[in-house]
């Protein structure tokens, strides 16, 4: 044993006496050696083999409970018996979320899980863009399986899908101790598939899920295309339900627009409630930020806030990202922070979000596509209805997705005059009122350029 | 070869032995049985190369021979038949004709040399146990076998042979049950051997209550002669683990049982413990034992039992089959746990040398 691992298991030792009897510490754990420290994996020298038998059977989630009380997180824990040299060591892997059952292992399963104890509804900005889907969740956390079923959330990049359905998942979890939880994103969903049909152990693959009281998948789209691992999932998903179990999905788009995903599965997904998350607005920005600072106790001027909430608009994670710089080259340099400062620290992040900006021409090309009318028709002087009116919508989105003047917009559409440009926007504005098939047309467009 | 002989002793004779034979294998043989019709019985023997039974029926020998035959199409056959008596002939190419009343069978084998023969063991170290000793050694011990494959020392009953004493010892990780039988044997015949799982239920088939079983130990195998059958292994290789290290020290506390009362409040409370936490708890006050389970959104289940209890007040939850197992499988009217507390295994004891660890089960709130 080296001094750290001397160091450590003496820590280990401390944490785990608590949580198992006087008489199992001195039986079981007090002649282990800990000959091995990484950090994903601690080996320990066992003097015969019952001991490894014994603690993995009885005491591994004291173990793995002791191992997360002390370090902070799981750690893989082997044994190597005397007769097996350091170098030829078995690996006995042990998952607490595998091997220990539900109802014993949910205090340590937490962690394992992947779930991240940051992400919690407390901590969960609420604004106008994401109500529905916070409302959602926290109906289906507090009753699983009784209100929404399934509950599939979508929206873009960093709009907190994952904060949502973890907040799901530890708020069920600490409310009833015995739920069992399952969470994982559809991409190891997809690779453990794989792991079990090439060791032929689809059996305890399906047990695995199919026993979850509250199932939560992430980044559903990965299924696309996926052919057998959405049959599998089809099969889960049928299971779960039927046995009135929750089911929550995410996804970075809604579940008809996924590409190669099959229809029974599309509509299983909408079968239950469809919760959007949208982009935060100028108000709501602000308040993430100031949440944000507050947890991680920074202090900052006012108006930086606002800097920050006015010119980052897509992505909340970009906003946090950009606070924790701010916040961490104040500390550093002990400067005054000066918008240009600002403006200096974060320029890479503001150009990024400057290129995302829809242009008109993108405008022009996507609705023209759409249409399928030729681009140079948004341009051109003929006005025949059926490219009259493309023309005009596209008008209306250059209006409303771009900072651009009416002179502007006319300018970029062939040189039509500002009272023109008006005309168009009141035009759609108004045949948006009046037939819905418009107004879905212009909002899928809408949707497509601003992704 | 051509023999005859009643239904009922063909059946018997098969019955002691197909059991051995495994319905997939790689190697045809292994599905067939071997017959050697001598003097006036006929011996039949199965082996999947890891364990071989021999036993014989008597018969009317009319012309000695040996042969094989699939052993389970020829019970299959031998079951159906209308009549008593039956007659087998098996010509030069291992094809036997099967005769019985009315029915007429011809069924193809394969040559006798094919078969390969049961170990010989000669020079082994032999001791005799009585069959009835053994058989309910066994009994108390071969339920806490461990089927998980990668702890391959687990699969099978230590057989420990020491100070004149035959220990078995089976264990899966969270219980272990344990028998002593007082034996006779020269200090030379110490040893310890494990017994694999499939050996140990065939052995359990086959002893009865009257008689002895000669043990002999070879190297890597192991025979079991009891008289008119035989049967033999191959040992599982690898240390048993040290069990000892398992048994508890001191109990707190003894409370004694009746085994059919007790075993009969947990089979019925069991029916509400819930698959997933699956544990049934005991709360001991004074003279008295609540047992309790339930499983969330299903439903709950209590009983009282009144016992000679004195000791503090308090609970232990164990694994409900775990603790049925051996109360199942032992024959006494009063048994006794030992526990020191909630978080140290329980002790199931009884007057003769038998003991049963099991791991108490997390009590969450």
């Amino acid at each position: 044993m080296d001094k750290k691992c001397a160091e450590l298991w003496q820590t280990l030792s401390a944490a785990l006496k608590p949580q198992v009897s006087a008489d199992t510490f001195k039986r079981w754990f007090s002649s282990l050696e800990l000959v091995e420290c990484s950090d994903e994996v601690f080996t320990f020298r066992v003097p015969n083999n019952i001991y490894q038998y014994w603690i993995e059977s009885n005491h591994m989630v004291a173990l793995q409970g002791a191992i997360v009380a002390a370090f902070g997180e799981p750690r893989q824990v082997k044994f190597l018996s005397p007769s097996e040299s350091s170098a030829e060591l078995i690996p006995e892997e042990v998952d607490a979320t595998t091997k220990a059952d539900g109802a014993r292992s949910n205090k340590a399963a937490g962690t394992t899980l992947g779930l991240n104890p940051r992400n919690t509804f407390e901590s969960f900005v609420v604004g106008p863009n994401n109500e529905i889907a916070h409302a959602a969740s926290l109906a289906v956390a507090q009753t699983p399986a009784r209100t929404y079923n399934p509950l599939f959330i979508y929206g873009g990049v960093g709009l907190g899908k994952t904060h949502l359905m973890q907040a799901i998942g530890q708020y069920a979890m600490a409310k009833k101790k015995n739920t069992k939880v399952i969470y994982l994103s559809s991409e190891l969903f997809i690779n453990e598939f794989i792991d079990a049909i090439q060791h032929s152990n689809l059996v305890r693959f399906r047990k695995r899920y199919r026993q979850a009281d509250v199932l939560l998948i992430d980044d559903i789209q990965f299924l696309s295309g996926k052919e057998r691992s959405q049959e599998e999932f089809f099969h889960t998903f049928n299971t779960l339900f039927d046995g009135h179990k929750q089911i929550v999905m995410s996804s970075d788009r809604p579940a008809s627009e996924i590409a190669n995903l099959e229809h029974r599965l599309v509509s299983r997904f909408e079968w239950g409630l469809t919760a959007e998350l949208q982009p935060p607005d100028i108000e709501t920005r602000m308040a993430i930020l100031r949440k944000k600072a507050r947890t991680m106790q920074i202090k900052l001027a006012d108006d930086v806030f606002e800097f920050l909430a006015l010119r980052i608009r897509t992505n909340v994670r970009r906003l946090e990202g950009a606070l924790m710089r701010v916040a961490s080259f104040a500390s550093l340099s002990g400067k005054e922070l000066t918008r240009e400062v600002v403006e200096h620290l974060l320029k890479d992040i503001l150009q990024e979000e400057a290129r995302n900006a829809v242009t008109i021409e993108q405008i022009q090309r996507k609705v023209a596509e759409h249409f399928d009318v030729r681009l140079a028709d948004m341009t051109s002087k003929r006005r025949p209805a059926n490219i009259a009116f493309p023309r005009q919508v596209a008008m209306y989105l250059a209006r409303e997705l771009t900072k651009a003047s009416l002179n502007e917009i006319g300018d970029a559409f062939g040189g039509r005059d500002h009272g023109t440009v008006l005309h168009a926007c009141k035009q759609v504005k108004k045949r948006m009122k009046e037939q819905d098939s418009i107004r879905q047309t212009i909002s899928f467009i809408d949707s497509s350029l601003q992704r | 070869m051509k023999f005859s002989v009643t239904k009922e002793k063909l059946l018997e004779g098969l019955q002691q032995v197909q059991n051995v034979v495994s319905t997939r294998t790689t190697l045809p043989i292994l599905s067939n049985v071997l017959l050697q019709a001598d003097g006036n019985e006929v011996h039949v023997t199965t082996t999947d190369l890891d364990v071989g039974v021999r036993g014989s029926f008597e018969a009317e020998v009319e012309k000695a021979g040996a042969t094989t035959l699939p052993a389970r199409r020829l019970f299959n056959i031998v079951r159906e038949l209308p009549s008593s008596d039956i007659q087998i002939d098996v010509d030069g190419k291992n094809a036997a004709s099967i005769r019985s009343g009315q029915s007429f069978f011809k069924i193809l084998g394969l040559p006798e040399e094919e078969f390969p023969p049961l170990p010989k063991f000669e020079g082994a170290k032999t001791v005799t146990i009585p069959q009835k000793s053994l058989r309910d050694g066994l009994r108390k011990t071969a339920y806490a076998i461990s089927t998980d494959e990668t702890r391959y020392v687990l699969n099978g009953v230590l057989f420990s042979f020491k100070d004149n004493k035959l220990t078995l010892v089976a264990t899966d990780g969270r219980r272990l049950a344990m028998v002593d039988i007082e034996l006779e044997f020269p200090r030379s015949h110490e040893a310890d051997i494990i017994v694999p799982t499939k050996a140990v239920t065939e052995l359990q088939r086959l002893l009865t209550d009257e008689g002895d079983v000669k043990v002999s130990v070879g190297s890597g195998q192991i025979a079991f002669d009891l008289n008119k059958t035989l049967l033999v292994s191959k040992l599982i290789e690898g240390n048993y683990p040290n069990y000892k290290q398992v048994i508890p020290g001191d109990a707190k506390e003894r409370i004694t049982l009746e085994r059919e009362t007790f075993l009969n409040s947990l089979r019925r409370v069991s029916l509400l413990a819930s698959d997933k936490s699956n544990s049934i708890k005991l709360n001991f006050t004074k003279n008295n034992i609540d047992i309790t389970a339930n499983t969330p959104e299903v439903g709950e289940a209590k009983e009282s039992l009144p016992v000679q209890y004195k000791g503090r007040d308090f609970s232990i939850a164990f694994n409900p089959e775990f603790l049925m197992a051996p109360l199942r499988n032992l024959a006494e009217d009063e048994v006794f746990l030992d526990l020191i507390d909630e978080m140290s295994p329980g002790v199931l004891k009884i007057q003769t040398p038998f003991l049963y660890v099991l791991m108490p089960m997390r009590i969450s709130a």
